[in-house]
């Protein structure tokens, strides 16, 4: 099984690596000089023109990036104006008769988070065949890590507690289970874990713990953040049995998190189970809504024409949950999950 | 031998980004009427639909035709109309985050074009840090602004070169919208043929200029987004369908239509003109990563748990929206966010003077129940003066306004009482004080003995029955201090009420709503505001669904 994943390239970066080229989640697969913070050249003083004069003067137009050295201005009578490093034209003030440029910083690499062969570089980005499985979330936090799958709960609707992460969990990606509080995330940021896979959590709590990644950023203290990817919904919600026993079984494979886009990627992986909507009677089914959000059970039977609740009035079906509870549930709220084979 | 039976059947279709409508018109007696209508996630596809169509036709179809009603309904003329299958994205750099930048975002939005990034050169950011976000940006265009129309900004052209030095060449289009003195100067930083110049949304700092350059941005949208029919555009279609209907019916129409990713908004005069705005992100689904939402949902729902749960169910509408509620604390949370989106799209203020307010999308249009969405309409839009209330319940505007002219004209007409679920009529008041005489009421419906007048108090919602088909006529006395949208030219105001599924609603709660600062007593407000409306519901009113 293979997908392709996507390395958007920001621009002006420069690709390392070409197509079949068979690259590591570590390896670099770009680099890029970003920009810092505006400076002025003085133009107009260098010219000895007026600050409006020199305007005609600048030989380059705003976006292009110039070598140190490199000819900024010229009065066409020997005097000339060049930039002393690397760096980007922005502009040329009209008042005040000088350039702002940009000075390139230090090289930045790209990584790609991911492990599979090249199949496709351009300058917009670099697309990588993924041997393994993808696993899609409904939200996620954080940018791109990778690192080993450790199941972390013994059940798909535990809470991933704080007591559960400890050095062993350093560098890995953990699968929790219902929820993880502020500070079971918190804690295993400062644990060193790569990422969390979780079945929900409450979402003012994933921005609490979100406002704390950025302020970390922003004060430049420690990097390493907490990539954190959810599955299946916000609140308190479990995860599907079946995906939870298919992470099990893939306890220790190495995997791919991308917590903005909310994706995961398993090396040398089995399909994960697969879903589909518009269950019928027999299936296997999730609920996605209170208050049956994240639990599971069987697709009993389907009501004929519409079931009037006092918040809806719906094709429905008679659940029966694995804990034993039977309900009436809108279809549209039922996700149809395919059993693993052999399982 | 038999003769075969037929029927004369046009399915028309809306679908959506996460719910698909779809009617069944067929000749029956001579006359076309909706005979089956239903909503579904739009994931289900086409079989499941043709297939609840034909569960629900099978009850009153000819018993020769049930076991063929599937087939007819995939051989039947199919119109159809869909939201756009990707929002184009769009970068805004601006001078100013309040003046140009607020004024080029809000007609980026109300174009339907989805802003995902907004640099200022006052945003409080590092020059390194706008440049990396625009340099990152994923964006089908970019819109410029700043400097006002007689002035040559040199902080407009520091905007422009921010763009050229984050934008690829060949990089989507560069809209801008700034000083016209700049034109020629910000074309030179780009590509021949990159830059499109729009109109000056601020052409001076006391002025807002939306209308021109939201056209053209409109015009850019479509063209990046060719290659899908454009008249099959429920952005497209359904204000035609509102223009088409206004101009028949005479009258001012407001539709308004909260989905689960835009929203839309399209306001005809009595002569069909339409203006139009959608909100790329205006939907339900927007409403997680709207600042303070949560909190305001959970106070105008009153009874929907705490913010944090309520954080909890907007990040659900946007994750999984095709789902529905299922529980009252869902559904009040749902209702009340359909309020604040609605509230969003007429930030400029309440409109007035309608004659006939529409509401669309899932959660009005498909709302359980008539008083859930009167009052949704109510609460969203506050439409000061007297207005007929009505849903799209079936969902055929959109398709209707997908066909050519006279055809959108002939279908109204042929479906007439079928294509709007009436609701009823609004008296809704501005002004006045709590507690105080805001109106006093008048109704008189042919056949019944005049009733005595209603006083209805600032704060207070009331609801008259009037059942669907029925008209009143309605003699208004205004309090102290209080209007209803237009000069008063005499201390009684006539006007006729048309009824629907809820009735005549006198609503004195004033614009904006003002609810209790304590929480206990504004949930007891809104309490008795949802018991009114449920309470006087006539019996035996066709059910919304």
């Amino acid at each position: 099984m293979s997908v392709v994943h996507r390395v958007r390239l920001p621009v002006g970066a420069r690709p390392l690596v070409d197509e079949g080229h068979a690259v590591e989640p570590a390896e670099v697969l770009a680099t890029r000089r970003p920009p810092g913070e505006g400076r002025a050249v003085p133009v107009a003083g260098a010219l000895r023109r007026s600050a409006g004069a020199a305007a005609a003067c600048v030989v380059v137009t705003p976006g292009s990036v110039l070598s140190a050295g490199e000819l900024l201005a010229s009065d066409g009578r020997g005097r000339e104006v060049r930039v002393p490093d690397d760096c980007l034209f922005l502009g040329y003030d009209a008042i005040d008769g000088s350039a702002l440029v940009a000075p390139l910083l230090g090289t930045e690499p790209i990584l790609g988070h991911v492990r599979g062969e090249v199949t496709g570089v351009s300058p917009e980005a670099i697309e990588i065949r993924v041997t393994g499985a993808r696993v899609a979330g409904v939200g996620g936090s954080g940018g791109a890590v990778h690192g080993e799958l450790r199941v972390a709960v013994h059940g798909p609707g535990d809470e991933l507690r704080a007591g559960a992460i400890d050095v062993a969990t350093t560098g890995r990606i953990l699968v929790g289970g219902s929820r993880a509080s502020a500070e079971t995330l918190t804690r295993a940021r400062a644990m060193g874990v790569a990422g969390i896979v979780l079945g929900g959590v409450l979402d003012k709590e994933l921005r609490d713990f979100e406002a704390t990644q950025r302020r970390r950023r922003e004060i430049g203290g420690e990097r390493g953040d907490l990539a954190i990817l959810l599955l299946e919904g916000f609140g308190k919600v479990g995860l599907d049995p079946d995906l939870f026993s298919w992470f099990a079984a893939h306890d220790g494979h190495v995997a791919s998190l991308f917590g903005e886009s909310a994706e995961l990627y398993v090396y040398d992986a089995a399909p994960p189970p697969a879903r589909r909507t518009f269950p019928r009677p027999g299936d296997r089914v999730l609920a996605h809504r209170r208050p049956y959000a994240g639990l599971s059970g069987e697709l009993v039977r389907v009501l004929p024409g519409l079931h009037a609740t006092p918040a809806a009035t719906a094709r429905s079906g008679v659940v029966r949950f694995d804990d034993g509870l039977t309900a009436v549930v809108p279809l549209a709220n039922l996700e149809a999950a395919e059993r693993l084979s052999g399982g | 031998m038999t003769a075969r039976v037929d029927a004369e059947l046009a399915l028309l279709i809306d679908v959506g980004s996460a719910w698909t409508k779809a009617g069944v018109v067929a000749k029956a007696r001579g006359r076309w009427r909706l005979v089956a209508h239903v909503a579904q996630p739009s994931a289900w596809g086409d079989d499941e639909l043709r297939g609840a169509l034909a569960q629900q036709l099978a009850r009153s179809a000819d018993a020769r035709l049930v076991d063929r009603l599937q087939a007819l309904i995939a051989g039947a003329n199919r119109i159809e109309s869909h939201t756009p299958r990707r929002p184009g994205r769009i970068a805004v750099v601006a001078v100013s985050r309040e003046l140009s930048g607020g004024s080029a975002r809000r007609a980026a939005e109300a174009a339907g074009w989805e802003v995902v990034e907004t640099v200022t050169l006052d945003d409080g950011r590092r020059l390194a840090d706008r440049l990396a976000i625009l340099q990152a940006a994923e964006v089908d265009a970019w819109l410029l602004a700043g400097g006002f129309d007689d002035a040559r900004s040199q902080r407009a052209l520091e905007a422009a070169a921010l763009v050229a030095s984050a934008r690829r060449p060949g990089g989507g289009p560069v809209i801008w919208a700034g000083s016209t003195m700049l034109s020629e100067d910000v074309a030179e930083l780009f590509e021949s043929g990159a830059t499109i110049v729009a109109d000056n949304p601020r052409p001076d700092p006391r002025r807002e200029e939306l209308p021109r350059v939201r056209e053209r941005l409109l015009a850019v949208l479509r063209s990046t987004l060719a290659g899908e029919d454009e008249t099959q555009l429920a952005t497209v279609a359904l204000p035609r369908a509102v223009g088409a209907l206004a101009a028949a019916s005479r009258m001012r129409i407001l539709a308004v239509d909260v989905g689960a990713r835009a929203a839309l908004r399209a306001l005809s005069e009595s002569d069909g003109t339409v203006v139009s705005r959608v909100h790329a992100r205006g939907g339900l689904g927007g409403l997680a990563a709207l600042p303070g939402a949560a909190a305001r949902v959970a106070r105008l729902a009153g009874d929907a748990g705490d913010e944090s749960a309520v954080a909890d169910l907007l990040q659900t509408l946007r994750a999984r929206p095709s789902t529905m509620p299922q529980t009252p604390e869902d559904l009040s949370a749902t209702h009340a966010a359909t309020v604040v989106a609605l509230a969003g799209m007429l930030e400029e203020g309440p409109p007035s003077g309608l004659d006939l307010l529409i509401g669309g999308g899932r959660s009005i249009a498909g709302a359980p129940s008539a008083p859930h969405a009167a009052r949704m309409l109510l609460d969203g839009v506050r439409p000061v003066g007297v207005t007929q209330l009505a849903i799209d319940a079936a969902g055929l505007l959109a398709p209707l306004g997908s066909l050519p002219d006279d055809e959108i004209r002939e279908g109204m007409a042929l479906l007439a009482d079928d294509l709007l679920a009436p609701l009823g009529t609004a008296v809704v008041t501005r002004g006045g004080e709590l507690g105080r005489l805001a109106m006093r009421v008048t109704v008189h419906r042919p056949g019944w003995p005049t009733s005595q007048p209603i006083e209805v108090r600032g704060g207070q919602l009331q609801v008259v029955p009037l059942g669907r088909g029925q008209q009143a006529e309605v003699h208004i006395e205004l309090g102290d201090g209080v209007g209803l949208g237009s000069a008063r030219r005499s201390p009684r105001i006539a006007a006729l009420a048309t009824g629907g599924a809820l009735g005549l609603v006198l609503d004195a709660r004033g614009v904006p709503i003002a609810l209790p600062r304590r929480g206990d007593d504004r949930r007891a407000m809104l309490a008795s505001w949802r018991e009114a409306l449920s309470r006087e519901t006539p019996p035996g009113v066709e059910r919304i669904a």
